[in-house]
């Protein structure tokens, strides 16, 4: 299919984004020649704005457009407790719950020596610095339950030992006002490992 | 457990096939190079999502053509269960009673099938991969668990040995990592040889009196776990870890320098003993063959143990590899209880109740004919 060039600039560069393929794209490059011209300058002005204006917070390294973002400055939340994430997206998850009112740190990925992910390429090091400050009482390890997520928690509680701060890992098992009989075998050995007393 | 009907869609030679099969002994018959074995092997792949003869999933598929499908029918505990597996290039989806499996290891297992294809009379004499694929093989079957631990296991040798690459190489020097990287492979390794044991424990339990009965009477079976790591079976899950931290603490130098995971399940191997003496080394073609089979026979005696049913047994061109008395055992211990596929170039000299009952099916070229 020939398409004229301005066309197929803009489904290539639909086509970057993660879970798009060539059809999809040419359908959004399509509908954006139907957009209002305000709309699509608005679109690509957000586009922009959203690359140039947010950065990673210096303290946690969650997304924002001010540093430190806003939960690092918010005095109301708890300094004493840090909750280490593997994304931003990790944040978001956590704030939305409303419940968690402490810090967080985001390691911006998990340790994968397949990948050349050593513990030295991800925020290891901004946590320790982190740490030094007398402060934080407790980490809250809340990697991905899969096999790199897990090896990041257990390094980062080595490391953390010797410090005496209380470290936690999330705990894994059944969803919430699941069936049982709907959990898979994995899960469900999960979360029969995790059992505790009532 | 057995098939009522098998349809294959571009698979291997076959462009379009629907068939019927009876619950007993169905002989696929045909001249060489006919596709024979096909059947058999797309009987198997609808079964465990994967080949036993190739790893490439591409293979299967028909020349030119973009996916393969093969569907069946399974009369399970008096229902009939349709299974689907749709292979393209992309990969594979699995329908089991028309809902889709996200993991295929959701999949495997709702239709059981032992194979006993040449091949397996290398489980005596062959490598001892042969023999750690047939234990994962069978184990899968019955735990969907023993699935899931065998694929974090793979994934955690795959970031161990990489990691041990690296410091080799002096690229990496942080030993807490190997530490933690270590830990979490003990978690597993010794999640798996748990489950091994138990396993060769039970099929030794079922093999030795089949082979007994095979040999006349004359020979005594023992089959052996033999771990790469010092455990003994008897031991719990926490000691069997306390056993591989110590090894494992002891060769992390040698480890280091050769840049690999030295020691774990993947390393290890299954020994045969007749009368006290191992049949690898010691046995003959006749008992190598003999082991082969009782163990064969104790699997389909383990899976019915397991899950309350007969599996579905494949026996490629094996039945001309066995001498009579072995044959007429091989299809005695099968007589009216097991659904049985075999595949063969000609059905004489084989003189057996079993087979003058069987459906005949002949194969030409990727066609099928039938007699109703």
């Amino acid at each position: 299919m020939h398409y004229p060039e301005p066309i197929s600039k803009l489904i290539d560069s639909f086509m970057k984004l993660p879970g798009i393929g060539p059809k999809t794209a040419a359908r959004l490059a399509f509908f954006v020649l139907s957009m209002k011209e305000d709309t699509v300058l608005d679109f690509a002005k957000a586009l922009v704005d959203a690359k140039r204006n947010l950065t990673y917070c210096s303290v946690c390294g969650h997304i924002t457009d001010q540093d430190p973002c806003y939960i690092c400055e918010d005095v109301r939340r708890n300094k004493s407790i840090i909750c280490v994430v593997q994304d931003p997206k990790d944040v978001i998850a956590m704030e939305k719950m409303k419940e968690y009112n402490g810090q967080y740190h985001v390691l911006h990925g998990a340790i994968s020596p397949m990948d050349g992910i050593g513990p030295e390429d991800i925020k290891i090091p901004d946590l320790l610095k982190r740490l030094q400050d007398e402060t934080v009482q407790e980490v809250i390890l809340a990697t991905n339950p899969n096999i790199e997520g897990e090896a990041t928690a257990m390094y980062i509680s080595r490391l953390l030992k010797p410090t005496g701060i209380r470290i936690t890992r999330i705990a894994h098992g059944l969803p919430v006002g699941g069936d049982l009989e709907y959990a898979d075998e994995v899960t469900l050995s999960k979360a029969l490992e995790g059992r505790r007393e009532i | 457990m057995y098939i009522e009907q098998l349809s294959l869609k571009n698979y291997r030679n076959y462009e379009e096939l629907d068939i019927p099969f009876k619950n007993k002994v169905n002989v696929i018959l045909g001249e060489n190079a006919q596709g024979k074995t096909n059947v058999m092997e797309s009987i198997f792949v609808l079964a465990m999502a994967k080949s036993h003869r190739t790893s490439n999933d591409k293979d299967l598929i028909r020349w030119d053509k973009e996916y393969a499908k093969i569907e069946g029918r399974i009369n399970k505990q008096h229902s009939s269960i349709p299974m689907q597996l749709l292979i393209s290039k992309k990969g594979k989806k699995a329908k089991c009673n028309h809902i889709e499996q996200q993991k295929l290891s959701q999949y495997v297992g709702n239709m059981n099938v032992v194979m006993f294809a040449p091949e397996d009379l290398n489980l005596v004499k062959g490598s001892p991969q042969v023999r750690r694929r047939f234990i994962d093989m069978e184990i899968g079957q019955v735990s969907p668990i023993y699935l899931h631990d065998m694929s974090q296991y793979q994934k955690i040798l795959q970031q161990r040995n990489h990691y041990l690459k690296m410091m080799q190489l002096k690229r990496q020097t942080d030993y807490v990592m190997l530490d933690v990287l270590t830990e979490q492979f003990i978690q597993v390794a010794s999640k798996i040889l748990h489950k091994r044991f138990e396993f060769i424990r039970l099929l030794e339990n079922l093999a030795k009196p089949i082979h007994k009965d095979i040999s006349r009477g004359v020979e005594e079976l023992e089959i052996k776990y033999k771990p790469s790591v010092d455990v003994c079976e008897e031991q719990d899950l926490s000691k069997m870890i306390i056993h591989f931290e110590e090894k494992f603490s002891k060769v992390k130098a040698k480890e280091i320098e050769r840049g690999t995971t030295l020691f774990g399940p993947h390393r290890d191997d299954l020994l045969f003993f007749v009368n006290q003496r191992e049949v690898q080394t010691f046995g003959s073609q006749g008992q190598q063959r003999t082991t082969a089979l009782s163990v064969k026979l104790a699997e389909i005696e383990l899976i019915q143990s397991e899950i309350g049913e007969y599996p579905i047994l494949l026996l490629d061109d094996v039945l001309s590899e066995l001498d009579d008395f072995r044959q007429s055992h091989l299809l005695n211990a099968i007589q009216g209880k097991v659904q049985t596929f075999v595949t063969t170039t000609s059905v004489e000299g084989i003189d057996h109740q079993t087979l003058k009952e069987a459906s005949i099916f002949i194969v030409k070229s990727g066609e099928i004919e039938w007699e109703n």
